[in-house]
């Protein structure tokens, strides 16, 4: 097990080293992704296309009408204040990446430190691995009942507290400079859990006697955290990194119980603004410019982090 | 295999086949309509609905009606959106809201309920036997009915009569008293008034303060709308002051899901809802509830001059264009059946729904739960005072306006003195979005 | 180890802590569940209504055929999972051992599976479904998910962690690729398998629009159109008793699914452990 503790080792390797390779061989790796690659050519790939094309276009008036090419108007429009989409656009664009970076930026350390934490050994070990988990469980229309419950104004759980102690209430989701915070708690509650299963399994994967070893050296806690834990979950964060920004971006349920965008859009994120515009079937041309620009940042964070994390970890 | 056994079997092979064939013969004019319902209702509407699917296949066994749940009415909509824009439409007969009407007229996807009533016997009587306020948003421009009442409502005021009388309180009428009473009621553990338009549609409930001031958001033309009036703004601003100035209720409203409970359980004396939670709200509160109509703004304006106002509200039938000529024709028996005495009658007595036709309310079980509960009464009396909703071309998009302009007033997140602007800003994209339709 | 230090201390009481606090919404669902409609918590004692009620459930349980929705949720889940495990298995292998024309291409396309909200694909999702003929079926519910960007994305992490060392001494010994993965790349990731498991089985447990767009037949629809269909109650007031016990309902067995793969994960622990 000791090559895990070099991680550097060049981790992919060709099937064969040998200079001309059977047809055989070169087709394999092709029927191992082919699988995969006909769900997602067949229900993301081409949809997505059509995406891309339909954000070019604008319906006519009758359902059965043909679609007019209007070029890149659909996006000069999201960006024109007096439009009636554009003019809450870039407002609701600056929400969703507050959200998204907060969420990011506290539940993905958080995640880590739960994970450390149940990595030890503690006794009840399954009451607390459940209990920081199981917000992950929940189905997202349940989650935000629950906390609807706990904001609630005048019958909520928080409030009952504050006034139980004399104090203050605060209306969580209907005054216009708390709603996004309280969406961004919520958030954080519900899926720490779920990143931070992944950090145990990478935990799980680092052999106990790399940090036997350092401690005989010597190496304190902090030491062996920032040498050792951080660059050993390098690949783990990555993925998380990725795949809770990617979340972030695309919360929408959890608003529909909470606050359904309100006040005045200062609670609205950007999916959730799309599936309020989708109902009226002349938006389809702006929906689908929303989805490309919305698909459009996620890459460009994606390509960032995988540059990031894995500069120096290629062979090519 | 014995001879004997050979005819007999084949014998049974042809008589089984011959029996085979005869349900498909009987079943050869049978039609199959999906009935797309949302239900927003607290109780078992799915097996309600299945049995009056079940009454109307032994009334007419050719017909099967295969009801279908669809969410609330925006996922409903967006289920019926997504099967137009698919080009392939599986739905023949849907309740949707009252309001998406033009919608669904400028993108052809249903048909005119006009040509079926013109075919009746009876079309008149039919047709008034209908609360005349629940008629108006089937209507188009040109009086052509496209869609039939099915489950409606209108706000109403609800009011804790007990404690108005304990302190000797009369029931406001107009807004000046009801501002006095809130004022008299409200207390450090209760609101005296709460008006929810905190959630995502405060456009409902505004649009009754917009009518008592005098001008109705929307009119019967479909490419007008009056958003940025003097009435608007003054019943914005009433609304407004509710809770910043005067405060007798939250700033920003009220929760909507949270008002019925507020009220119950003694936070709220007076709270304006839809009469759809008249059912529940009897069922969970320990004293004497009533119902009044809102409370009128100044007079010689609203309907009919009274400074009355309230928006109608909920789902009409529709029938789509895309179902053959056979499935429309039977889907006209099934809209013709739901929106019978009998079941109107049933289904409001069920849900707290107000039954859409007249004669429903002197049949049971409507009318013996109506003697028991006066309060069931006394929103029909309400519903003389009670208009179109809000309706126009892009209603969605219009909403959607109005619904955010409102919201950054009443929360407070834009002053009350820029109300003014902001109204003008709606009325401005509201009125490059109709430019389209003049 | 088994010294007790200040810091292994000071992480239990931060573990109870945070546990505990993390607990506070589940607990107020249970203890709501179980309080008269009637009463909110404003009105009485904070944690216990004057009575103990069950007929939140009994309401919850009336609105949904909820026989239906478990048995279609549990075909659900299991069916896009057991092929997602083959699936992702093959595509995470050779995207992170083998060396192939287009690879990145190939994965850049199916990363964007994760990225696209494939809400927005409804329409275009919707008319395949019914090009297939396999509208209102569980089929329709599965098939997108056969294929997991997430999946292939996990493993080839997983895979990548793996010293090369190991497959070429299998292959030396002329095992073959099934068997290299049986006896090699498998077992090695146990614990990435059983967080994937977890992970796809919740996340697919609680899909809400997909389901409700492609089946219109009650006895397909999962357990969410149940639970969807209790959440519209909110239009007449926010009855908190009966979405909570629905949402109880809603995830059960998923809890005792947890409890018993969270037993999985200590055994995968201490494997690891002995190491």
């Amino acid at each position: 097990m000791d090559a895990q503790a070099q991680p550097i080792t060049a981790s992919v390797v060709p099937i064969s080293r040998r200079a001309t390779r059977s047809w055989a061989q070169r087709l394999f790796p092709y029927l191992l992704v082919a699988p995969t690659l006909v769900f997602v050519i067949l229900f993301t790939l081409l949809p997505a296309t059509r995406t891309v094309v339909d954000s070019t276009m604008e319906p006519g008036r009758r359902a059965s009408d043909p679609f007019t090419f209007v070029g890149l108007e659909n996006y000069g429009d999201l960006f024109n204040p007096s439009h009636h989409i554009g003019s809450r656009f870039t407002r609701i664009l600056g929400n969703t990446l507050i959200f998204s970076l907060v969420t990011l930026g506290v539940s993905v350390p958080l995640a880590l430190l739960f994970a450390m934490l149940l990595n030890r050994p503690i006794r009840f070990m399954g009451i607390w691995r459940f209990s920081l988990f199981y917000p992950s469980l929940l189905p997202l229309i349940g989650a935000a009942s629950i906390w609807a419950f706990l904001y609630s104004d005048s019958i909520g759980l928080f409030n009952t507290i504050l006034r139980s102690f004399g104090l203050q209430t605060i209306n969580w989701t209907g005054d216009p400079n708390t709603v996004l915070w309280s969406i961004i708690g919520m958030n954080i509650w519900k899926q720490t859990g779920y990143y931070m299963i992944f950090y145990l399994a990478g935990l799980q994967s680092i052999p106990r006697d790399i940090y036997e070893a350092a401690a005989l050296d010597g190496a304190n806690f902090r030491q062996q955290f920032f040498a050792l834990t951080l660059p050993l979950l390098r690949r783990t964060t990555l993925f998380v990194v990725v795949i809770s920004s990617i979340f972030a971006f695309q919360t929408v349920e959890q608003l529909q119980a909470l606050n359904q965008g309100n006040p005045a859009d200062r609670g609205n994120l950007l999916l959730y603004f799309i599936f309020q515009n989708i109902g009226e079937r002349r938006n389809w041309g702006y929906i689908n410019a929303m989805t490309v620009i919305l698909v459009a940042i996620l890459l460009v964070f994606t390509i960032s982090n995988f540059v990031f994390f894995e500069k120096g970890q290629e062979d090519e | 295999m014995k001879k004997t056994h050979v005819v007999s079997l084949t014998a049974f092979i042809l008589v089984s086949l011959l029996l085979s064939l005869v349900p498909a013969l009987a079943q050869d004019n049978a039609v199959t309509l999906d009935f797309y319902y949302p239900t927003a209702v607290d109780g078992p509407a799915s097996q309600v609905i299945q049995g009056y699917a079940d009454q109307f296949h032994q009334l007419y066994p050719n017909i099967t009606v295969n009801p279908v749940y669809t969410g609330s009415y925006t996922q409903t909509r967006d289920t019926v959106q997504t099967e137009v824009n698919a080009g392939d439409v599986v739905v023949d007969v849907a309740v949707m809201l009252a309001t998406d009407l033009f919608s669904f007229v400028e993108e052809e996807s249903v048909v005119p309920v006009q040509t079926f009533i013109d075919e009746m016997d009876d079309a008149e009587a039919y047709v008034s036997d209908f609360f005349p306020a629940f008629m108006e948003n089937g209507v188009d421009e040109n009086g052509v009915i496209w869609s039939i009442p099915f489950q409606r409502s209108i706000p109403v005021m609800y009011y804790n009569a007990d404690l108005l009388e304990a302190e000797g309180i009369a029931v406001p009428t107009n807004n000046e008293e009801l501002l006095a009473a809130a004022q008299a009621l409200t207390t450090a553990e209760r609101w005296g008034l709460e008006v929810p338009v905190a959630g995502g549609f405060p456009i409902w409930l505004y649009q009754s303060f917009a009518t008592a001031y005098g001008q109705p958001v929307s009119e019967a033309d479909p490419t007008e709308v009056y958003f940025n009036t003097p009435e608007s703004l003054a019943g914005l601003e009433f609304l407004t002051k509710l809770g910043t100035e005067y405060a007798v209720g939250p700033v920003g409203g009220s929760a909507w899901g949270d008002t019925p409970t507020d009220f119950t359980s003694g936070h709220a004396a007076m709270i304006y809802h839809t009469i759809g939670s008249l059912t529940s709200i009897l069922q969970n509160a320990d004293f004497t509830v009533g119902v009044s109509a809102l409370p009128s703004g100044p007079a010689g304006t609203g309907v009919n001059d009274s400074g009355y106002g309230a928006p109608t509200g909920g789902g009409n039938l529709y029938i789509f264009a895309s179902s053959t000529p056979e499935e429309q024709a039977a889907a006209w028996l099934w809209v013709q059946f739901l929106s019978s005495p009998e079941i109107q009658s049933d289904w409001g007595a069920n849900f707290g729904y107000i039954a859409a036709r007249q004669s429903a309310w002197e049949l049971d079980p409507l009318k013996s739960l109506a003697a028991e509960h006066p309060q069931y009464l006394q929103s029909v009396d309400a519903l003389q005072y009670a208009t179109r909703e809000f309706a126009a071309y892009r209603a969605i998009d219009i909403q959607n306006i109005i619904n955010v302009a409102l919201s950054s007033v009443i929360s407070g997140s834009v002053p009350l003195e820029e109300a003014a602007s902001v109204l003008a800003t709606a009325q401005d994209q509201i009125d490059s979005l109709l430019a389209d339709y003049k | 180890m088994s010294k007790r230090t200040f810091g292994s201390r000071l992480a239990d009481a931060a573990t109870v802590s945070l546990a505990f606090f993390w607990l506070i919404p589940l607990i107020f669902s249970l203890l709501m569940s179980f309080r008269p409609q009637a009463e909110p918590i404003t009105i009485g004692n904070i944690f216990v209504g004057s009575r103990i009620t069950f007929e939140n459930y009994a309401a919850a349980l009336q609105v949904a055929p909820w026989a239906w929705h478990y048995i279609t949720s549990i075909l659900f889940v299991f069916g896009v999972l057991a092929v997602q495990i083959v699936t992702v298995t093959m595509a995470g292998y050779a995207f992170a051992r083998l060396r192939f024309r287009g690879r990145n291409l190939l994965l850049f396309v199916i990363l964007l599976q994760l990225m696209i909200p494939s809400g927005v694909l409804l329409v275009q999702n919707f008319a395949t479904i019914r090009a297939l003929d396999l509208f209102d079926t569980r089929w329709a519910l599965m098939l997108p998910y056969w294929g997991s960007a997430f999946g292939v994305l996990l493993m080839r992490q997983t895979f990548r962690g793996i010293p090369y060392e190991l497959e070429e001494a299998a292959r030396i010994d002329g095992a073959s690729w099934l068997q290299i993965m049986r006896h090699v790349y498998v077992p090695l990731s146990i614990p990435a398998y059983v967080a994937f498991g977890l992970v796809s089985i919740s996340s697919h447990w609680n899909e809400f629009l997909w389901p409700f767009i492609v089946t219109r037949t009650e006895e397909v629809r999962p357990l969410t159109v149940g639970l969807n269909k209790l959440y519209g109650t909110t239009e007449v007031g926010a009855l908190y008793g009966q979405l909570m016990a629905g949402t109880l309902l809603v995830i059960a067995p998923l809890v005792i699914l947890f409890i018993l793969f969270q037993r999985r994960f200590i055994e995968s622990f201490a494997t690891s452990g002995i190491k």
